[in-house]
């Protein structure tokens, strides 16, 4: 075996440059992953501030450029905060970053199961991420949404389409690989004695939205390779002059991206799961209810995707039918959120930045699920379709339910990754002020789209009194939030020179903690192959445990 | 749940004569609906979750480890089943609803509406069309919206208020939305198809109509308004219906017999 020829006391990151370019070390892997995440989030996050600047006051005040209108300049923003945040942020920062770093430590496995197809997977990715940035270039402004509806997406008023497909596909080869990969590692790569039912939730969420990948990344593919042969090859899928049907691009594209919100948010719901544990010193509530319910939504969010197109034309029975198993969501998600709380009872709670974060997360997460409902009930979906509701919706669901789990991963994990300790008292200042900016910033957005009406996706609209003051406030909300990243920010460039963090700072049993060294060494364990006493659990926190770490 | 639906009834019983617009009234019936299971859902959550967050706090030396309960079936159905009504019942409201505010009542004045970028044409009964541009809702010099007062009438389109108004909806180019502000009502208007929404307002009044699929650079100023008026100002502001062009009746009468 090669293990001998590894120094043992090594850590993870101590490599040359050229050995991080050509790396198959799922680590470092996950780790290109991670920060060429993050690097995204942060960029796509100024874009959401110029969106909130342009929205400010009523006018468009963004300038045109190059012969393309100001308002132009803003589709392009939208489009690249909406494309860069769910596709570069909300999926690869865990089946990438978290999934690839984690699995294996967690699963007892040295590596990946095809350490070179995940390797390959990230420089795809990579290549997908250069041509995103190509698209700064004015002439090669894509307007189209993330979305990228047919026949809108195939007018020049779009922008390149070309690019957009091409973007998309190398962004799927990456997927569909990295999928792959996570699905056979977990299937065949458990050490002995870790059978399902004593995988961490972690492990199980990535292994659900692996499986929804791989099912749902093939009706993206084919949506935007029809886009590609309908403009540039004449082919007539979309275009109803020839034949064609828009209607079709729909159901493909929202086939694969509506079960890709579960892709995005079941990790989120995996990371509330390990901290909760962890920092209640309580086994997991309900464990195997918790791992079946992450299955269910994966599931059924297969059948549901037609209530993003509760008003585009489809028949009205179809719109009822969808209705209820859309509605259905909320059972397996209500499961996760009932356990959470049950977890709590008889708990020893630590309040430190990472369980704040879950519990902020957790909080955002209802109230967004809750705000769910009305896009469901297709009645009151009639109403709001399009509006800031929806939009408020997803940002309190997608957008900060699923970024406090990735801040509340972060710092959790941080000790292991770095081998040193954040900052907790610049981590909780950052946690209660996105807390506070993110409600202001997305309830009133909520708020808006309800009582007010608002379209989305407007740069402009009419000079309303109540509605330029709704905007004022949205905007001070996402400047506290602003304020509250960077903090975040700063606290882990900072804490590299941090103290020095235990191997298992949190005693936990779970395998990532009690079998490594922090950090983690080049072998990832200290003892190979892994070996677990017959009654451990991940989730085996209650007195006279500890024995076995 | 059920002293919720008869509240509701009442309310929306005394309601019933100054009811501003339809199908809004159904749309607030379900949005009143879900408000309340959404408060009571989330007080059912937030207040047990305080309450463990500030007793079972660590205490060291009192509490250092959790409790080894890993979890109570019985419970676990309770919170599988209870949901599992809610669910159904929401979706049986909104049903109810949701077929009162795609069927539109007998005798509606019907209106053909053809999205274009960025615009709208609508399309009378006797054939009489009324065009808004994005650029006759906007003020060219200082750049900004104006208010449906200051907009220019010969854009507006004229609708009888509390009458129920029809709507065939199709697109020139690429997908729009025609949404009617103040009704709460949105149907996409796709091109090679045809869709269909109904409205009223009774109150009359200018109101908005914004476009609301995404539809490139002028998006947010592809609006239109509706001025509902008295149903006598409407037919003076129509004009004569087709039939009463036709210059003399006699001519009409051999035509319909050939139909």
């Amino acid at each position: 075996m090669a293990v001998a020829h590894v120094p043992p006391s090594g850590t993870w990151y101590g490599a040359t440059l050229k050995e991080w370019i050509f790396t198959t070390d799922h680590k470092k892997v996950g780790m290109l992953y991670f920060i060429t995440s993050l690097v995204f989030f942060v960029v796509a996050g100024l874009f959401g501030l110029i969106i909130r600047f342009e929205q400010t006051a009523p006018g468009i005040h963004l300038p045109g450029m190059f012969g393309q209108e100001g308002a132009d300049l803003y589709n392009y923003i939208l489009t690249g905060h909406g494309a860069i945040m769910l596709l570069w942020w909300a999926v690869v920062v865990w089946g990438g970053g978290f999934a690839n770093f984690l699995v294996p430590l967690m699963i007892g496995a040295r590596d990946v199961a095809f350490p070179r197809l995940n390797s390959f997977s990230y420089w795809s990715f990579f290549g997908a991420s250069l041509l995103v940035l190509l698209t700064l270039l004015p002439p090669n402004w894509i307007k189209m949404l993330w979305t990228g509806y047919a026949p809108y997406s195939m007018n020049d008023n779009a922008g390149p389409t070309s690019l957009y497909v091409l973007i998309v596909l190398l962004y799927s080869i990456s997927s569909t690989g990295g999928s792959v990969n996570m699905i056979t590692t977990i299937v065949s790569m458990r050490a002995k004695g870790i059978g399902w039912t004593k995988l961490n939730l972690f492990v199980h969420a990535i292994m659900a939205a692996s499986l929804i990948q791989l099912f749902g990344v093939p009706a993206l593919m084919g949506s935007v390779i029809l886009l590609f042969t309908d403009k540039y090859l004449g082919t007539n899928f979309y275009n109803p002059m020839l034949g064609g049907d828009p209607l079709l691009y729909q159901h493909l594209l929202w086939f694969y991206s509506h079960p890709v919100v579960y892709v995005m948010i079941l990790p989120a719901f995996g990371v509330f799961s390990e901290v909760i544990s962890t920092m209640a010193r309580k086994p997991i509530f309900g464990y195997i209810s918790m791992a079946l319910a992450i299955y269910a939504i994966a599931f059924v969010g297969f059948e549901t995707w037609v209530h993003h197109m509760f008003v585009s034309g489809v028949p009205d029975w179809t719109r009822v039918l969808f209705s209820y198993t859309t509605l259905f969501v909320a059972v397996p998600t209500g499961i996760k959120i009932f356990n959470w709380v049950a977890t709590l009872h008889k708990a020893s709670i630590r309040y430190n930045t990472p369980m704040l974060f879950t519990f902020g997360g957790i909080l955002m997460f209802l109230i967004g699920g809750l705000t769910g409902i009305p896009n469901a009930m297709v009645s009151i979906d009639l109403g709001i379709s399009d509006s800031l509701f929806i939009v408020g919706h997803f940002h309190y669901v997608l957008g900060m339910a699923l970024t406090f789990a990735a801040f509340s991963g972060i710092y959790f994990w941080y000790p292991k990754v770095t081998g040193r300790m954040y900052s907790e008292g610049l981590g909780k200042l950052s946690f209660w002020l996105m807390l506070i900016g993110a409600n202001i910033m997305f309830f009133f957005q909520m708020y808006m789209g309800m009582a007010n009406g608002m379209p989305r996706r407007y740069p402009d609209y009419p000079p309303i009194p109540e509605w330029v003051q709704l905007m004022q406030i949205q905007t001070v909300g996402a400047l506290i939030m602003s304020v509250a990243i960077l903090l975040s920010l700063i606290n882990w460039v900072k804490s590299l020179w941090g103290p020095k963090a235990d191997d298992n700072p949190w005693k936990s049993p779970s395998l990532e903690w009690s079998m490594t060294t922090t950090p983690v060494g080049p072998n990832n364990f200290k003892k190979f192959p892994v070996e677990v006493p017959d009654d451990w659990h991940p989730y085996a926190y209650y007195k006279g445990y500890h024995a076995h770490i | 749940m059920r002293k919720i639906l008869v509240l509701l009834a009442l309310s929306s019983g005394a309601m019933a004569e100054d009811i501003f617009a339809y199908p809004r009234a159904y749309w607030e019936n379900s949005v009143t609906v879900w408000f309340w299971v959404a408060v009571a859902i989330y007080l059912i959550v937030a207040i047990p979750s305080v309450y463990f967050m500030v007793k079972y706090h660590y205490k060291p030396g009192k509490n250092e480890e959790g409790e080894h309960i890993e979890g109570n079936t019985a419970l676990e159905i309770v919170w599988t089943v209870i949901p599992t009504i809610i669910v159904l019942f929401l979706g049986t409201y909104s049903f109810a609803n949701f077929v009162k505010q795609r069927q539109a009542p007998e005798g509606a004045l019907e209106l053909k509406v053809t999205a274009f970028m960025w615009g709208w044409e609508i399309e009378y009964p006797n054939g009489k069309k009324v065009y808004t541009f994005f650029n006759q809702v906007a003020d060219p010099e200082k750049n900004i919206y104006l208010m449906p007062e200051k907009i220019d009438d010969s854009v507006k389109a004229y609708i009888p208020a509390g009458k129920p108004v029809k709507v065939y909806c199709t697109s020139r180019d690429v997908i729009h939305s025609f949404f009617v502000h103040e009704a709460r009502v949105t149907e996409d208007c796709v091109p090679g198809r045809i869709t269909k929404l109904w409205f009223q307002f009774n109150k009359p009044g200018e109101y908005w109509v914004f476009c609301r699929e995404y539809c490139g650079t002028w998006h947010s100023r592809m609006a239109t308004v509706l001025k509902a008026v008295s149903e006598e100002e409407f037919n003076k502001w129509l004009g004569p219906t087709q039939g009463a062009q036709q210059p003399a009746p006699a001519e009409q009468a051999p035509q319909q017999a050939t139909q």
